[in-house]
């Protein structure tokens, strides 16, 4: 009996994966196809397509564009969401139960409502098809998970080794920079790299205000779709997705992503 | 140790902290503490004596009260301009940074010299038996040598008091034998002064020069090790040092010298100083008296009958169970082999006798 319940668990545990995988699968399949039309399985195969890929002025542009942006939206989450993260776990201040709650609230607002809000507030500004302007939309989306990230990490760290720190003479702002921050490493690693990922693949809000003058590699990949299906679309997804694994990688081997996320 | 003569190094003065509970957590706590002293809070958790000791390292604001450090009041100054030292039950040390760096932040942060730092450095390190142990990190360290490098780092600055909150509880039991005397060790030849926070009794008799017994906020007695087990002040201090069985008692004024009785039968004469002043005739007492210093004896004569429950050999004692005649329990501890211990078999009637000195009497 427990011999069938564990051939049962792994061929469930393999029945998700291949759900999981499968697409993804295809996806790097059909990338190196030599079809000039996406099919599976692609009757020749050959790499012209990451050349053409790289040869494509718009996801060129969109590609530099995602990256600038990312990193940026990666810096300011930290630089915003440190502090935060800090007085919502280590400051006592009236409301800090209600603000923690509230920080999470643009996760379960339906993405669309949100980016129609941005519009409508950033048009007049003038920030539609700016940087900051989608940097700041990028920040709506990664700062409730920077802020997320630090505060476990943070909640974590205890209280006893900043104090012990104080009582040898440290001030608040030495024992944050000498102790707290140089323990809070793997937070700050964690939630930089989610910041920069998330930003990166962002599309729903960046759709609003993107415009011809400014476009990210996401809505360029999306407007393209709309128009063709070539192999190239699977290129990129491909390109896309080994990004995000390396920056997932590297967290893993620096920190180790358990330890990341506090846990 | 005259203590009376010593002048007070740090005083605490009417110390209270009340955050709007039941009670305050700590109540008007006074008691002093001479240079080089090492003194143990001692009491059950929720007593107020880690709320106490952070009050004193700066961490918690007191709502009332004074803390006498050099002739000042130390209470509105930060914790990074107190000097003291503070070793947390979790040792608190900085796993990024060796253990000669975790020593010499103090240092550090007061801008002593390289060389000094480093002399000083490695005088705590031998203070505490690392010798050599300086470039390891915390985490390549057993718990006794983290414990170790966590009072160097606290007694390298020089403190003018040691706050050790707990230091033991996270040893397993061998070791924690080893750094108890350890500890003590180590403060008597640096001569810091110490204030020892525990739970543990054990811990703090065999430790400290003296103990303050903490029991909801208040203090209940302040008394080297024998005054407290000896001379318990109030029936808390009886019961929580040590074993301690409490009779109840009758006071009887009659004529010729007070008597207790218990159901109607005499306890052995008590110390006339020992009883409340205010004690009237028919008073309700309860007489303390601990397991080791109850006598057995036949039943001819004087003493109180009882009978034997139970007898268990535990090793070094014999542990005795007995019944009074009106049903109440006691505990006595025989010597194994005794003549005592012969007569203690189950279901044995014996009489109960002690010496006036070993009873104290409290209001029942």
């Amino acid at each position: 009996m427990t011999k069938f319940l564990s051939f049962i668990s792994r061929a469930y545990v393999t029945l998700v994966f291949c759900i999981v995988f499968m697409p993804m699968a295809i996806i790097l399949v059909i990338s190196f196809s030599a079809d000039s039309y996406l099919s599976f399985p692609p009757s020749g195969w050959s790499l012209k397509w990451y050349g053409t890929v790289l040869g494509n002025t718009s996801f060129m542009q969109g590609f530099r564009n995602s990256a600038i942006i990312a990193v940026i939206v990666a810096a300011l989450s930290l630089a915003l969401g440190l502090p935060a993260a800090y007085a919502l776990v280590r400051l006592d201040f009236p409301g800090r139960a209600l603000i923690r709650s509230l920080v999470i609230a643009p996760l379960v607002l339906p993405a669309m409502m949100l980016g129609l809000g941005i519009l409508m507030v950033f048009t007049p500004a003038g920030l539609v098809a700016t940087y900051p302007g989608l940097v700041l939309a990028h920040l709506v989306m990664t700062l409730p998970f920077s802020i997320r990230i630090l505060q476990t990490s943070l909640s974590n760290l205890g209280t006893d080794v900043d104090e012990a720190a104080m009582t040898l003479g440290a001030r608040p702002l030495q024992v944050f920079m000498q102790i707290t921050l140089p323990r809070l490493t793997p937070g700050v690693i964690a939630s930089s790299a989610i910041a920069l990922i998330l930003s990166f693949d962002e599309i729903v809000l960046s759709l609003f205000i993107v415009g011809p003058r400014l476009q990210t590699l996401p809505v360029a990949l999306y407007r393209y779709v709309d128009e063709r299906t070539d192999p190239m679309v699977a290129v990129l997804a491909v390109l896309m997705i080994a990004l995000s694994l390396a920056i997932v990688l590297v967290v893993e081997r620096s920190v180790g992503f358990a330890k990341a996320f506090g846990r | 140790m005259s203590l009376a003569s010593t002048p007070a190094h740090i005083r605490i003065d009417k110390l209270t902290f009340d955050y709007g509970g039941e009670r305050p957590a700590v109540d008007t706590l006074s008691f002093d503490i001479a240079k080089g002293e090492f003194i143990g809070l001692l009491g059950p958790s929720g007593c107020g004596k880690s709320t106490t000791l952070r009050m004193f390292a700066g961490l918690l604001a007191p709502t009332s009260g004074k803390i006498i450090m050099g002739g000042e009041d130390i209470v509105s100054r930060p914790p990074w301009e107190r000097n003291l030292g503070l070793v947390f039950q979790s040792y608190a040390l900085f796993p990024h940074m060796t253990v000669a760096q975790n020593v010499a932040f103090g240092l550090r942060l007061r801008k002593v010299g390289k060389e000094e730092s480093a002399a000083r450095v490695a005088e705590a390190l031998r203070a505490v038996r690392l010798e050599g142990f300086g470039n390891r990190r915390p985490a390549e360290l057993s718990g006794g040598q983290q414990q170790r490098v966590a009072i160097a780092r606290a007694i390298v600055i020089e403190p003018e008091i040691l706050l050790l909150d707990e230091p033991l509880s996270n040893l397993d039991a061998r070791l924690r034998d080893e750094m108890r005397f350890e500890i003590r060790d180590i403060q008597s030849r640096t001569g810091i002064t110490t204030l020892f926070v525990t739970h543990d009794q054990q811990e703090a008799l065999t430790m400290c020069d003296r103990i303050a017994v903490m029991n909801g906020g208040k203090l209940e007695q302040i008394g080297t090790p024998v005054e407290i087990y000896d001379k318990p002040a109030t029936p808390f201090v009886a019961g929580f040092i040590g074993r301690a069985n409490s009779v109840p008692a009758t006071l009887r004024l009659g004529p010729g010298a007070p008597r207790l009785e218990h159901e109607g039968q005499a306890l052995p004469a008590p110390d006339l100083q020992e009883l409340p002043s205010d004690a009237a005739d028919g008073a309700k007492l309860a007489a303390m008296v601990r397991p080791h210093a109850i006598q057995l004896s036949r039943q001819d004569g004087d003493g109180l009958t009882a009978r034997v429950n139970r007898s268990v050999f535990v090793g070094s004692v014999i542990e005795v169970e007995l019944e009074l005649a009106g049903g109440h329990k006691l505990v006595a501890e025989l010597r194994p082999g005794s003549a005592e211990a012969q007569l203690a078999q189950p279901g044995a009637d014996v009489a109960l006798t002690w010496r006036t000195t070993d009873m104290r009497i409290f209001a029942a």
